[in-house]
């Protein structure tokens, strides 16, 4: 378990937030130590903090109450959509009052001929999906868990489609935002967003909470594709895998996901799932297209992945086909688990250049062997981004410490190489320390942002900035 | 006029000047501000281009021509394919990448690839007290912190001086149809641009010319194969708008769409020219309430183009429209008495005012320009 920092708690406003909102919101404000818990970090990674009460709002004009009766007594405001962010995003350094989104969970509209809708925070993207689906429509951003659409957006949220369709910067067009003076704003209309004043929506995307309260997004949809197919091919080695990856995303083959899993992946996947994969790097790819257009892609991937030493190249664009050749993707997180019985994942997220991906995973590599750590690798490869899981006997603080010096020093080779310490998972509290290393001077200007827009650091304290700033 | 050579000559000028400055590239997008000018052309030169990666790093004063020429060379583009405003504002000079940046200028292709801020990667600037700041770099996507790449976009300038702009760049497409659909009413047309977007045929351009011809055209791009199937399947699909025709040489569809980003069709009319975004659903109402002299429609109904007598004040013709109307061509003392920007709720004005605040605190960058009128120079 990790020491989180603590920060000085105002126990009078507390104490007098809590009566006030307690008066408010009846059964809706809850102090009961295990929901405390639940809504501070769940992960085993950072120790929990849990906050002093936890609020569930059903409309902006509760939560601006809320922020407000916060605001007036300098007491921290901590939003929750789900709760499975990886950093800290949700622990409770200085105490204060969760605020639960999951009773705002009504899809408002969807515009199918403008391709957008409007949602609550508290909609998940399985929900979403489900609602959409008859319409002929999705939302693409899938990162692992069934997260929150506004958790989603504060974390600025990516996942396995990113490479066709981007990340959650690139599909939110508009936001309603309760400001930490409890000052209700829209960001952006559902019209294009074209120079009038600054991008405010990208602002709020990824701020974690610290800047405001996310209360309702508008999205851009997408419609389902006519066709997909999927196809996988094994690889000698993590290099050429990549260089296959650069040659089809030169070649302009619109790829919508493509996955590298490294041996040991394959193996502990082999030995979970009972597959005979060859014991080598695998590539897996899906195609989003029309019937011939999907089709067109997978073969012409299987021709250039010949060049660079692929083997056993399969694709399909079946269903049920498709479901068996992404097995071992789905289920890699359960094999992981497995591969180590007892041990606790630990999920680094470095994102480089991806012509420097082969050299950051050969390092990520080595560097496992050097510590005497047991990890498995899989990435992300088309937008450069892979995670190592660690999997760490939490008892053991040689090895926990081991695992630290892992992550810090994987963190500083792809800071090296013109990368990031984090694609995909934030900064939260876990980060801190790496985002001044990366950026420099420019997080003197986040500084001056967070203070500008909340003078009293009440949203989301002891996130993303370090304390000192 | 100020002409640094190098991002350190650039924050010593800065941080030296006590006057308001005029940050200018190439100056052909029609902005003129009382102030010193601060010329980047001297910034200048691709710095690093590696095609496997799909990305670019330039200064910021480099042509865009050269880009452009650099990227076709290893066939790769600007997917958000950057409109030129020469033509339209009878300007001279030549465009900079750091322009495009800062005014997130976008063409056609917007509604399928993003706009010019969705390609940004990451941004060198300096800032009003002369600190040079970079922010991004050269990854497809992090998560570390605010987004300050995405907020200098489309910032005009307010913000920062751009040093250097790295950003995202795709394979350019093989060959490209475009249909066309004649002689169709504003209505007919939006729901015709909309069915097409929605289908799965991955449109990269729909845009509707009111006037001899009522056409509304629709691009495909891509591999030839997957080409011809998805303009065969669009015609299927969008038959009963109205009689359909494909133009397959895809030179001349190119063309079309060239024609169409940079608004050809106004560059001899008179009249002062003004650049709508609305929701696309609205566009045939709002269009009605111009009475504008000339219109051309792109992003499906999206951006309303309109060309209307010189001096009109359009916003105030039009009243509420849930978008925003930026005044692009117009006498200097017109677009200094309505503003080109549409003005924001006071809600916003003052975020906007106190993150400007933060970046520029002496309030020498570009004044006047995105400012409430009773903050700004006039």
């Amino acid at each position: 378990m990790v020491k989180a920092a603590t920060l000085p708690r105002n126990e009078t406003g507390i104490e007098t937030a809590l009566g006030i909102l307690k008066q408010r919101f009846g059964d809706r404000l809850q102090t009961g130590k295990s929901i405390r818990e639940q809504h501070g970090h769940t992960t085993t990674w950072i120790e929990n903090q849990p906050p002093d009460a936890v609020v569930f709002p059903q409309n902006t004009a509760e939560v601006s109450e809320i922020i407000k009766a916060c605001a007036a007594h300098k007491v921290p405001v901590i939003p929750f959509g789900v709760g499975t962010s990886l950093e800290g995003h949700v622990n409770a350094p200085a105490g204060g009052i969760s605020v639960d989104m999951g009773q705002m969970d009504q899809i408002l509209a969807v515009h199918a001929e403008d391709l957008d809708c409007v949602v609550q925070p508290g909609v998940t993207r399985e929900q979403l999906n489900t609602h959409l689906r008859d319409q002929g429509l999705f939302f693409p951003i899938d990162p692992g868990a069934n997260a929150s659409i506004g958790g989603m957006t504060a974390t600025r949220a990516s996942g396995t489609n990113a490479v066709r369709y981007g990340t959650m910067k690139d599909n939110v067009i508009a936001l309603e935002v309760v400001m930490p003076n409890g000052e209700i704003i829209r960001t952006a209309q559902r019209a294009k967003k074209s120079s009038a004043g600054y991008d405010l929506t990208r602002l709020m995307v990824g701020s974690e909470g610290t800047l405001g309260l996310i209360t309702e997004i508008t999205l851009r949809l997408h419609g389902i594709p006519e066709a997909m197919s999927s196809a996988c091919c094994s690889f000698p080695s993590v290099d050429a895998a990549c260089q296959a990856v650069i040659a089809t995303i030169q070649y302009g083959i619109p790829v919508a996901r493509m996955e590298l899993l490294d041996t040991a992946s394959v193996k502990a996947v082999n030995a979970y799932a009972k597959l005979t994969l060859t014991e080598s790097p695998l590539l897996m790819l899906e195609f989003h297209g029309t019937k011939a257009g999907a089709a067109e892609q997978a073969d012409a991937f299987g021709e250039l992945a010949e060049d660079f030493g692929g083997t056993g190249f399969e694709w399909t664009s079946n269903a049920e086909e498709r479901n068996r050749l992404w097995k071992a993707r789905h289920e890699y997180y359960w094999a992981t688990l497995q591969s180590r019985p007892g041990a606790s994942g630990i999920a680094t997220d470095v994102c480089v250049p991806i012509s420097r991906l082969a050299d950051c995973v050969a390092r990520a590599n080595e560097m496992l062997e050097e510590l005497g750590l047991v990890g498995l690798i899989v990435g992300h490869v088309g937008d450069g981004n892979f995670h190592t899981t660690l999997l760490v006997d939490m008892d053991d603080a040689d090895e926990l410490a081991r695992a630290e010096e892992y992550v810090g020093r994987l963190n500083d080779v792809a800071i090296a190489m013109d990368g990031t310490c984090t694609g995909e998972h934030g900064i939260g509290q876990g980060k801190r320390p790496y985002l001044t290393k990366e950026l420099g001077g420019a997080t003197r200007y986040m500084a001056a942002i967070k203070t500008a827009f909340d003078p009293d650091n009440i949203m989301n304290p002891g996130k993303i900035l370090s304390d000192e700033a | 006029m100020l002409s640094p050579n190098s991002e350190s000559e650039l924050a010593e000028m800065i941080a030296a000047t006590s006057g308001d400055l005029v940050i200018r590239g190439g100056g052909t997008r029609g902005v003129s501000l009382p102030g010193a000018e601060l010329n980047l052309s001297g910034l200048s030169g691709v710095e690093f281009y590696e095609p496997g990666s799909l990305t670019i790093v330039a200064a910021a004063g480099t042509p865009l021509a050269e880009i452009e020429s650099v990227l076709a060379a290893e066939n790769q583009r600007l997917a958000f394919e950057p409109m030129d405003h020469r033509g339209l504002l009878g300007t001279t000079g030549e465009p900079t990448i750091g322009g495009v940046v800062a005014a997130n200028v976008s063409g056609p292709r917007r509604i399928q690839a993003g706009a010019c801020r969705d390609f940004l990667l990451g941004v060198r600037f300096v800032d009003g007290a002369g600190a040079a700041i970079k922010n991004g770099g050269r990854v497809m996507k992090n998560v570390t912190g605010y987004d300050l790449v995405k907020l200098l976009a489309g910032s005009w300038g307010t913000l920062g001086a751009l040093s250097q702009v790295s950003l995202k760049v795709l394979p350019r497409s093989e060959t490209q149809i475009t249909l066309k659909i004649r002689g169709v009413d504003v209505q007919t047309a939006v729901a015709a641009m909309s069915a097409a977007l929605g289908s799965p045929f991955e449109v990269s351009g729909a845009a509707f010319c009111p006037g001899e011809d009522d056409t509304v055209m629709i691009r495909v791009e891509g591999f030839e194969p997957s080409v011809a199937y998805r303009a065969s399947r669009l015609s299927d699909l969008l038959m009963h708008f109205g009689e359909i025709s494909q133009t397959h040489d895809a030179e001349k569809s190119a063309a079309i769409w060239t024609a169409i980003r940079d608004v050809n069709d106004f560059h001899s009319t008179p009249g002062d020219v003004w650049r709508l975004s609305v929701k696309p659903s609205d566009a045939p109402e709002v269009s009605q309430r111009l009475q504008a002299d000339g219109l051309l429609f792109d992003w499906a109904g999206g951006l309303i183009w309109a060309c209307v007598a010189e001096g009109t004040d359009l916003r105030a013709r039009i009243g509420s429209f849930g978008g925003h109307a930026t005044l692009v061509r117009a006498s200097a003392e017109t677009k200094q008495r309505l503003g080109m920007f549409e003005p924001q709720p006071s809600s916003l004005e003052a975020i906007s005012a106190g993150l400007r605040a933060q970046f520029d605190p002496r309030g020498i960058f570009n004044q006047g320009l995105m400012q409430a009128p009773a903050l700004g120079a006039f």
